[in-house]
């Protein structure tokens, strides 16, 4: 991602900045021996979080991935159907279909990559920075630092699909005409309700993260580097997406955590198919239960030198 | 301070837990009240009486049948949806809403893609969202007529003796019981397995699932010799009784689609498609692999007029020969035999392994030999049976 980011440049301002941060949440006006609120704290959480260049970087990537596809559809001939991703051949008619096309494309790869970065940067990036002691000496506690630092990988689980999704709606309507879309069932629903299925599928994507997003916490809790929790959390997600399709393996196929995240076409037909989602929910809510309370055990019982 | 196991208890409990919650939900639910006992005949009569004609579900059907695997990878839309043979291999699931005898409609869920099949009383669409491509057949009007006697042969005999009778015939070669009931989509049913008499065949065991208080089949599943997992099945995995939203019966095809105009055929087959599937959502490619329903084979005997197979054997040793070809150019209106169709599917050219005397195509149910000289060999025996009746001749 962005190499200005590096730690030999980036240490003492973010180490300032986070000094910054603590002694606004312990400043006299806030009261000061109570703990600080959640709230204020998953609001500096997700403000650090925010801006940061690299994960303004990542989001940009993350809307420049429709805007490549539209162009490209727009300035080369038409795509004949049933060649490169679904619904490519469709953009050139109805401009809705850049979302649906760039949100399918980002799931193997470029989603999981963000999470990975977030995710596997959430307690190993305060380590490597030596500033999570400084967050511990704070009186929050460690159970609530991580969870608000699993709240603030949840929220950006959330925008990074949605940057996709609102991305490609725009250049969608920007260089293709837009009118009334043909789900893969072959009925025709009006742009407003495709919109709100593009949203649906936002949140069946943000929803798929979540187990990614726990099991990057709990890898960035086991290290001080939190380059390697990151390149750890991706590796994992194309491991289970590989494994995935191995035939031979097919019992354990169920449980992998990115069994279903292509399983958002079910959104897409008419009526919608909501098992899927179902399915797919409830076994992130089993990945996040598992690494969550792996993250609590480790976590808890870490001697904090950094 | 707290002891450091105490704070791994959680990272222990909860894997506990949900292992926990798996293996309960795995367990067979309770046992419920057993259904009253039937003898096969009267499991058979119920079937042809049943009236359950306006419902909507969703179909598994999943297939073991050694086929090679189509792998799916990536933001593409499955492979092959046009191949036939791609409905043979691994799962796939499809929702059915069918209201009364005349509209009806399945969508075949692949993956980032649909196959729909919508009726409306005469009208007739085939859609598929892969290639965006879209059919329309018009019915002939008395069509719907045709599918109701089709479904139910009523007028000739009550079911009752319908079921008697298929029994006597089916006796010879088959052994036909009630075996203990099981669950498809949560409705308690009658299990009637047909058990083939003969050692030869490769078919192990065929087991219909008849719902306990309607009749209607929720599910096929079709065993083959030596092989632990069921070599086809197809299983209601929901049901809900009762008419669907009728809009779903609309359908017209969406802008950009390339429509095609199908001529009615001679004999509506489509009509016939659609009551099947009604029934167990038999799927068509099954059908040309040989499935053993007598009926479908005598129909594919017709196909090729003048040109008569050749059958030996009886039951469920019979192997159907087919000459070297040239009636399928002599009758165009009747479509490419479904064999050739098969044979030139890329997938199962693919599967087709050089043996002695020709080529062969060898699944766990059917095996297919295609001598050098251009005959076909189609039976549920092993593949020396099959050589040694080509060489016969």
């Amino acid at each position: 991602m962005s190499h200005s980011d590096g730690p030999a440049v980036q240490e003492p301002r973010a180490q300032q900045a986070e000094m910054q941060r603590l002694t606004v949440q312990n400043s006299p006006v806030a009261g000061t021996t109570r703990r600080p609120s959640s709230v204020s704290l998953l609001g500096s959480e997700l403000k650090q979080l925010f801006r940061r260049r690299r994960t303004q970087a990542m989001l940009l990537a993350l809307a420049a991935i429709p805007v490549v596809i539209a162009v490209v559809v727009r300035v080369s001939s038409a795509v004949p159907p049933g060649r490169g991703p679904a619904f490519l051949d469709r953009i050139s008619q109805n401009g809705l279909f850049v979302a649906v096309t760039a949100m399918l494309v980002s799931v193997p790869l470029f989603l999981p990559l963000t999470i990975g970065v977030v995710a596997g940067d959430t307690i190993a990036g305060e380590a490597g920075l030596g500033t999570l002691r400084y967050l511990l000496v704070a009186p929050a506690g460690r159970v609530r630092l991580l969870l608000v630092k699993y709240a603030g990988a949840a929220v950006f689980c959330i925008s990074a699909p949605l940057a996709v999704a609102l991305a490609g709606a725009g250049i969608g309507w920007a260089l293709f005409p837009v009118g009334p879309v043909a789900l893969l069932s072959g009925d025709l629903v009006e742009p407003d309700e495709a919109l709100v299925r593009m949203l649906l599928i936002a949140a069946y994507q943000a929803v798929s993260l979540l187990g990614l997003s726990a099991i990057g916490l709990f890898l960035s809790t086991l290290t001080d580097v939190p380059v390697g929790a990151m390149a750890a959390t991706i590796v994992l997600s194309v491991v289970s997406q590989v494994l995935d399709q191995l035939p031979q393996l097919e019992w354990l196929h169920p449980w992998l955590f990115t069994h279903y995240w292509f399983g958002f076409a079910d959104l897409l037909r008419q009526p919608i198919g909501w098992d899927s989602f179902g399915d797919n929910a409830l076994l992130q809510a089993g990945y996040i239960a598992v690494f969550g309370a792996l993250a609590y055990g480790r976590f808890v019982s870490k001697d904090v030198l950094s | 301070m707290t002891a450091t196991w105490l704070r791994w208890t959680p990272a222990v409990a909860v894997p506990a837990v949900i292992a926990a919650g798996v293996l309960a939900g795995s367990l067979p639910a309770s046992a419920r009240d057993p259904l009253p006992e039937k003898t096969p005949a009267q499991v058979l009569a119920m079937i042809g009486q049943h009236q359950t004609k306006s419902f909507s579900g969703t179909v598994e059907q999943s297939s073991e049948l050694g086929l090679p695997d189509v792998p799916q990878v990536g933001p593409t839309s499955g492979a092959g949806t046009g191949s036939l043979a791609e409905l043979l291999t691994g799962p796939h699931s499809a929702r059915v809403y069918v209201d009364g005898p005349s509209r009806a409609r399945i969508q075949v869920m692949d993956r980032m893609a649909e196959r729909d099949a919508v009726r409306q009383g005469n009208e007739l669409w085939l859609y598929n969202s892969k290639d965006n491509t879209a059919t329309h057949v018009t019915l002939p009007a008395n069509a719907s007529k045709e599918s109701r006697s089709h479904d139910m042969p009523a007028g000739v005999a009550t079911p009752e003796e319908l079921a008697a009778k298929m029994l006597d015939k089916l006796d010879g070669s088959t052994e036909v019981a009630v075996a203990e009931d099981t669950e498809v989509a949560g409705r308690t049913a009658y299990n009637l397995v047909l058990t083939p008499r003969s050692d030869v065949t490769l078919v192990g065991s065929v087991a219909v699932a008849v719902d306990g208080e309607n009749g209607m089949p929720l599910s096929v599943e079709v065993r083959a010799r030596g092989q632990q997992e069921p070599a086809f099945r197809t299983a209601f995995s929901t049901l809900t009784l009762g008419a669907p939203d009728a809009s779903l019966f609309n359908f017209s095809p969406p802008p950009g689609a390339s429509v095609k105009e199908l001529a009615v055929p001679a004999k509506p087959s489509g009509t016939r498609d659609l009551a099947d599937r009604n029934r167990t959502r038999s799927n068509p490619a099954d059908r040309d692999l040989g499935s053993k329903d007598q009926s479908e084979k005598d129909s594919a005997h017709k196909d090729l007029r003048g040109h008569a197979p050749t059958v030996t054997g009886s039951g469920w040793e019979r192997i159907v020969g087919i000459p070297a070809h040239s009636a399928s150019a002599r009758s165009p209106e009747s479509g490419k035999q479904p064999v050739d169709r098969l044979l030139n599917d890329p997938l199962l050219r693919q599967a087709t392994v050089t043996v002695e005397g020709g080529r062969a195509i060898s699944t766990s149910l059917v095996n297919v030999l295609l001598t050098d000289d251009g005959r076909t060999f189609v039976g549920s025996v092993p593949l020396e049976r099959l050589q040694a009746a080509a060489a016969a001749r």
